[in-house]
């Protein structure tokens, strides 16, 4: 498996990573040997098998779609950068 | 006083007949971990004040004779990617390294119901990637038989906490081997349930299909206990499981394993598998027979096909999950930025350490058009054989024991600079999570060097009591120094 730097600058703009020549070098490095360890199973015939996307033999949990307030909301607000009034106030992400 | 030699059971028992308080017991605790956790490394966050609350309100309780719940006053350290309302919850991660849940997880409800203690919060390998604790972005975590070695991961924390007698209970998370693997690192019981049996609220994502929470314990009773108290349907839990409780020990303790029947799998014996681990489980399988189970060797071929069919979906799963992480909202932010991608790519870049970027690489690459086919959709192909494999191995036979490991615990930095050869390490534990059936690792032996070695015992779905049947009759036959590493 060979991987191209602009390979990996490709998926670490759909990753949202940003790597340094030198990071993207050794990142090329890692991938290309790890993905060449997955080639075999490239290489199994599995057209017999539907992908396991859901366990359909056991019943999950499912609840109505209702509304439950959460009462102290100053916690919720807790872990954010800064506050205005009753809004969050975040960078400007409308470009 | 000294409460490290006491089972959970003991501890219950022991308030009840007011030989020591629960304020008593906490105090012992913290005494121990403020003289050994400068060596161990296994804590990011100690929660003393909150703790001492909570024995004092158990005190009280018992002081007044009303009922106190089945963990009341054990020492029990979480893994910090569980949710602890008000304490923080870091997943040894810059990016999270402020964050400080406004709930607890539904799993830490149940055990504060339960009248058990919350000492801490355990190191892990960043977002429970790693079978080290070497990617931790706070402390390199030590093994406490050897402090040369790792205590491998990612729960390397909570198993070398339980090891070291700096807790009796522990949480973990396992979406690769990550509660078995330690376990057998650190010579303790730990155990992966069925996926579903136990509610993932509150719990971080990684790898939402594989991943659930389990008991670290020093002893299979105890994790037993643990997974009683913690199980269980969950309605902020759509993947948790209607109406299938387990009973734990409670009533297969002492009917032994005659007439068991037990498949050993030839795949996990190859090359690779180190002499003395080999030698160590080999030597349990006897004893199982001596016990008068039936015992016979089985062929379960897709197992190392398996390990590439695991790290491509977690990987995937993990660059879906981590997606939330962008800088906006909470986590981590860089100063200056100066557009809405730079400021999402550096947040990322500088707030994820070097493995979990690696991870996210993968995941993108494996779900991108032209290699969706080859990798992701494939390996989905082959987790659905592997889970019918192990389906109809359990047609015939109720446990199959392998290793948990096929390496003994490594020293710290002699692997950390090969990621292939980490992830090799996992060969024994992936499969057992992309069939979503529960398996056990418990100490089985220690090499020439006084390094545990690691017993896996792997169930049927919701085959947790046949698990814990074997887990005990093996431990009670092999009686295995109980005093733990010397600190």
């Amino acid at each position: 498996m060979k991987i191209s730097v602009e390979d990996i600058n490709y998926i670490a703009g759909l990753a949202k990573l940003r790597l340094t020549p030198e990071q993207a070098e050794s990142m090329i490095k890692e991938l290309e040997r790890v993905l060449s360890h997955f080639e075999v199973i490239d290489r199994m015939d599995l057209d017999d098998n539907s992908p396991d996307t859901c366990d359909c033999s056991i019943n999950p949990v499912f609840r109505q779609d209702e509304v439950f307030v959460f009462e102290d909301k100053e916690k919720l607000f807790r872990n954010t950068g800064a506050m205005r009034d009753a809004y969050i106030k975040v960078p400007k992400i409308i470009e | 006083m000294d409460g490290r030699k006491l089972t959970a059971g003991e501890i219950r028992q022991g308030l009840l007949e007011k030989h020591f308080t629960a304020k008593e017991l906490t105090e012992s605790y913290y005494k121990r971990i403020y003289e050994k956790e400068p060596v161990i490394e296994g804590f990011l966050t100690l929660c003393r004040d909150d703790a001492l609350a909570q024995a004092e309100r158990i005190d009280e309780k018992i002081k007044n004779g009303e009922p106190v719940g089945r963990l009341a006053g054990v020492p029990t350290a979480i893994k910090d990617n569980i949710c602890t309302e008000g304490i923080k919850t870091t997943c040894a991660s810059r990016m999270l390294c402020d964050f400080a849940p406004p709930y607890d997880a539904t799993v830490v409800r149940k055990l504060k119901e339960a009248d058990a203690i919350i000492i801490g919060k355990t190191n892990m390998d960043e977002f429970a990637m790693g079978s080290s604790t070497e990617n931790s972005a706070f402390k390199k975590t030590r093994n406490p038989w050897d402090r040369e070695r790792v205590p491998g991961g990612s729960s390397g924390g909570s198993a070398a906490a339980v090891a070291a007698g700096m807790a009796v209970l522990a949480l973990g998370s396992d979406t690769g081997g990550s509660i078995r693997q330690p376990a057998a690192f650190c010579g303790v019981v730990g155990l992966k349930p069925t996926y579903g049996l136990v509610s993932r609220f509150g719990l971080v994502a990684f790898g939402s299909s594989l991943e659930q929470i389990g008991p670290i314990a020093q002893n299979v009773k105890d994790c037993a206990l643990a997974l009683e108290v913690i199980q269980g349907e969950d309605r902020l839990d759509s993947t948790s499981v209607n109406h299938i409780m387990q009973k734990g020990l409670k009533d297969a303790d002492e009917e032994g394993i005659k007439s068991m029947k037990i498949a050993v799998p030839v795949e996990f014996f190859n090359s690779g598998l180190e002499t003395e681990i080999k030698a160590a489980i080999s030597e349990s399988v006897e004893k199982f027979k001596a016990m008068g189970a039936f015992v016979e060797e089985i062929s379960l071929p897709l197992t190392s096909e398996g390990l590439s069919a695991y790290y491509i979906i977690s990987s995937a799963e993990a660059s879906s999950n981590l997606g939330r992480f962008d800088g906006i909202r909470y986590g981590y932010r860089p100063e200056k930025f100066k557009d809405l991608n730079e400021l999402m790519e550096k947040s990322r870049s500088e707030g994820f350490g070097e493995e979990v970027k690696r991870r996210i690489m993968l995941g993108t690459f494996v779900l991108s058009s032209g290699y969706y086919n080859a990798y992701y959709n494939k390996a989905q192909k082959l987790r659905r054989k592997i889970k019918e494999q192990f389906i109809k191995v359990f047609k015939s036979y109720d446990i199959v024991l392998s290793p948990a490991s096929p390496v003994l615990p490594f020293k710290i930095g002699e692997k950390s600079t090969d990621p292939l050869e980490m992830y090799l390490s996992d060969i024994y534990t992936v499969n057992i999570n992309l069939a979503g059936i529960p398996a056990l690792s418990m100490p089985c032996g220690f090499s020439r060097s006084g390094l545990p070695i690691g017993l896996q015992i792997i169930g049927p779905h919701f085959g947790e009591e046949k698990i814990f049947k074997a887990a005990y009759a093996l431990e009670r036959e092999l009686k295995l120094n109980s005093t733990g590493p010397e600190l």
